[in-house]
C-alpha cells in the first residue's frame, strides 16, 4: 500500500515535473522572439533576399525586407498594409525620400510639421537627398522597417549616439564645404566638456544628462545656425540656449563658447594665446626634463657595469 | 650666498639608529597631503584629456560615472589648496612666532645653475664627478618652486571651471575656455614631470630604488645623506666625518 502510494507520486511528480519543463521551454521559445504583424504574409516573398524587381528604367532594386529588423522595429505591430496600402503591389515607385517622410507624416503630424520648416525639410521638399529625413535618425539602417524607439540604446537618436548620427553627414568635410560649412563640427563637440561627458558616460540614460548636437540646435525643427530663429544664432539667443542647463549664465558666459572654431587671433584670441604659451612651456619643460633623466639613466647604467 | 648660508645654524639631529632627521611632521603631512590628492586629482581629471579611449570610459565606469569623479576632482582640489594653505602657514608660523631663521637654503642661486650644468656635464661624461649639494639640489628646489607657479594656475583656472556662471559675472566670457586650455596643460606639465622626472630621481636612482622612505618617515641614513648632500652634512658632523667610514 506504502509502495503503491510512493509510486504514484513519483508518476505524479513526473507528470508535473515533464509539463513544468514544457511550459518553460515554450516560454523560453516564444517569448524571447517577438513577431512583426504581417496578416498578409508579405514576408513570405519579401523575406527572401533575392527578391527584386527591374524598374521602367531598367534598375534592379531589392525587394527584400529584413525580418529580424521589422521583428523588433517600433512599428512591428503595424501591419506593412497600413503604410504600404491596401493594395502594395500598385504603389507607385520608387519612393523617395520626401514620400517616405510624408508617409511617417501620416501619423507624426506634429513632427513632421516641424521638419518641413526646418533646414533639412526644407531643402528635402526641394529635391535635395543630401538631408537628413526621418530614417536617416531614426534607424541605424535608414530604413523604416528598422525605426526603434529613441530611448533604445541602439538607437541613432538615443542621447549618446546623437553626435555620432549627426556626425554621419556633418562629419563629412567635402559634403558639408559644399554647403559652406567649414566648422569641424563633430571634433570640436567631441573635445568640448559636454562631448567629453558624453564619451566617458554610459548609455545609462541618468549619466547622459549632457548637451548633445540636439540639445542646442533643436530636433526636427531644426534651422541653420545663421538663421534668426535658430537656438544659437547670436550671442542672446544662445544664451537663452546654455541658460537651460546653466541658470543665470547670461551673455558674457555664452560668449565663452568657442562656438565649434578653435581659438584663434579671431576667435577667442587670449585662449589662443594661452594656448601658445602653454604649448611652449610645457614642450620645453618635460624636453629639459626628459633629457636630463635619459642623461642620467644612462650615465648610471654605465657606472653600474663598470663597477 | 654662502655668508646667508652660513648664517643659518644647521641642526644636525640624529636617531638612536644613526638615521638623520631631515623633515619634521608637519613637512611630512604636507608631502604625503600633496601626494594623496595629487594621485587623486590625477586619476579623476586624465580620463577628461582622452576621453575618446577606451581605458577613459572604463575608468570612469568604474568610479560609477563622471558625476563621481567630477565630485572626487571638486573635493581632492579643495584639499590640495588646503594643503598648500597649510604649508604656507606653517611657513609663517615657524618665521614669525617660532622666530626660526628665513629657511633661505631652499631659495635658489646662481650657484644651483652651475651646478645643474655640472650635473648634466657628469651625466653626459663630459666631467668625472656629479656635483656636490647641500640641503636641496636643483630638482628638489625645482619641484618646491614649480607649486608656487602650478597651484595658483591650476586652483585659479579649476576654479573657474568649476563655476563658470559665478566667475562670468564678474569677469569677461573668454576666461571659460582659457581656464580649460592652461588647467589641461599645465596639468600634463605637472603629472608627466613628476612621473617622470620626480619618481626618477627619488625613487629609481642608484642606492635607492625602490622606495624612498625619507619624505614620509622624515629620516635618511647617514651613509646616505653624505653622498646626497655632502656639503651640509659637512657642516652638520665636521669633526665626526672620519668616523663615518
Amino acid at each position: 500500500m506504502v509502495m503503491k502510494m510512493a509510486g504514484a507520486r513519483a508518476k505524479k511528480l513526473l507528470l508535473i515535473s515533464v509539463v513544468g519543463l514544457g511550459i518553460i521551454v515554450f516560454l523560453l521559445v516564444f517569448s524571447l522572439r517577438s513577431y512583426a504583424l504581417d496578416e498578409n504574409d508579405c514576408l513570405s516573398c519579401h523575406g527572401n533576399q533575392q527578391l527584386t524587381k527591374t524598374t521602367e528604367d531598367g534598375r534592379k532594386i531589392s525587394l527584400y525586407v529584413s525580418e529580424e529588423a521589422v521583428n523588433t522595429a517600433a512599428h512591428r505591430f503595424i501591419d506593412c498594409t497600413t503604410c504600404h496600402t491596401a493594395e502594395p503591389h500598385k504603389v507607385e515607385t520608387p519612393l523617395t525620400k520626401l514620400s517616405l517622410a510624408e508617409k511617417c507624416g501620416s501619423c507624426h503630424q506634429y513632427q513632421y510639421k516641424l521638419h518641413l520648416e526646418s533646414v533639412h525639410g526644407q531643402q528635402l521638399v526641394q529635391g535635395n537627398t543630401d538631408v537628413a529625413t526621418c530614417v536617416d535618425c531614426h534607424s541605424s539602417e535608414r530604413s523604416p522597417h528598422s525605426v526603434i524607439r529613441v530611448l533604445e540604446y541602439s538607437s541613432p537618436a538615443y542621447k549618446k549616439n546623437i553626435a555620432q548620427t549627426c556626425g554621419n553627414c556633418h562629419g563629412d568635410v567635402r559634403l558639408m564645404a559644399s554647403y559652406g560649412i567649414v566648422e569641424k563640427v563633430y571634433e570640436s563637440y567631441m573635445r568640448s566638456f559636454h562631448g567629453k561627458a558624453i564619451q566617458l558616460g554610459t548609455y545609462e540614460i541618468t549619466q547622459l544628462d549632457k548637451a548633445t548636437c540636439a540639445n542646442c540646435h533643436g530636433t526636427h525643427d531644426i534651422k541653420r545656425a545663421s538663421d534668426p530663429a535658430s537656438p544659437v544664432a547670436g550671442v542672446e539667443n544662445l544664451a537663452r540656449t546654455c541658460e537651460q542647463c546653466h541658470p543665470g549664465g547670461g551673455v558674457e558666459f555664452a560668449s565663452g563658447f568657442l562656438g565649434h572654431k578653435e581659438a584663434s587671433p579671431r576667435n577667442i584670441p587670449v585662449a589662443h594665446y594661452t594656448e601658445i604659451l602653454f604649448t611652449t612651456l610645457l614642450t620645453a619643460v618635460l624636453s629639459f626634463g626628459a633629457i636630463v633623466v635619459v642623461a642620467a639613466i644612462v650615465r648610471f647604467s654605465i657606472n653600474r657595469w663598470r663597477e | 650666498m654662502a655668508a646667508v648660508t652660513e648664517s643659518v645654524p644647521v641642526t644636525a639631529a640624529r636617531t638612536a639608529e644613526g638615521q638623520i632627521v631631515r623633515f619634521d611632521v608637519h613637512q611630512v603631512i604636507q608631502h604625503a597631503g600633496l601626494m594623496v590628492t595629487f594621485i587623486l586629482l590625477v586619476v579623476t581629471g586624465l580620463p577628461l584629456k582622452f576621453p575618446e579611449s577606451a581605458i577613459s570610459q572604463w575608468w570612469v565606469g568604474v568610479w560609477g560615472g563622471v558625476e563621481v569623479t567630477r565630485s572626487i576632482h571638486r573635493v581632492a582640489a579643495w584639499a590640495i589648496v588646503v594643503v598648500c594653505l597649510y604649508h604656507l602657514g606653517y611657513l609663517l608660523y615657524t618665521i614669525l612666532i617660532l622666530k626660526k631663521p628665513f629657511p633661505v637654503r631652499m631659495v635658489p642661486s646662481g650657484d644651483d645653475v652651475v651646478k645643474l650644468f655640472q650635473e648634466i656635464a657628469y651625466f653626459f661624461g663630459l666631467i668625472k664627478e656629479p656635483p656636490k649639494w647641500h640641503r636641496f639640489n636643483w630638482r628638489e628646489k625645482f619641484d618646491y618652486w614649480a607649486i608656487f607657479w602650478g597651484m595658483p594656475v591650476m586652483a585659479g583656472s579649476g576654479f573657474i571651471l568649476m563655476y563658470p556662471v559665478l566667475v562670468t559675472r564678474v569677469l569677461p566670457g573668454w576666461v571659460v575656455p582659457t581656464a580649460l586650455i592652461a588647467h589641461s596643460d599645465e596639468a600634463m606639465l605637472a603629472l608627466v614631470w613628476i612621473f617622470m622626472v620626480h619618481i626618477f630621481f627619488n625613487h629609481f636612482s642608484p642606492g635607492i630604488f625602490p622606495l624612498n622612505k625619507s619624505i614620509f618617515t622624515g629620516k635618511v641614513s647617514g651613509e646616505r645623506y653624505r653622498r646626497d648632500h655632502p656639503l651640509e652634512y659637512e657642516e652638520m658632523f665636521p669633526a665626526t666625518q672620519d668616523k663615518e667610514e
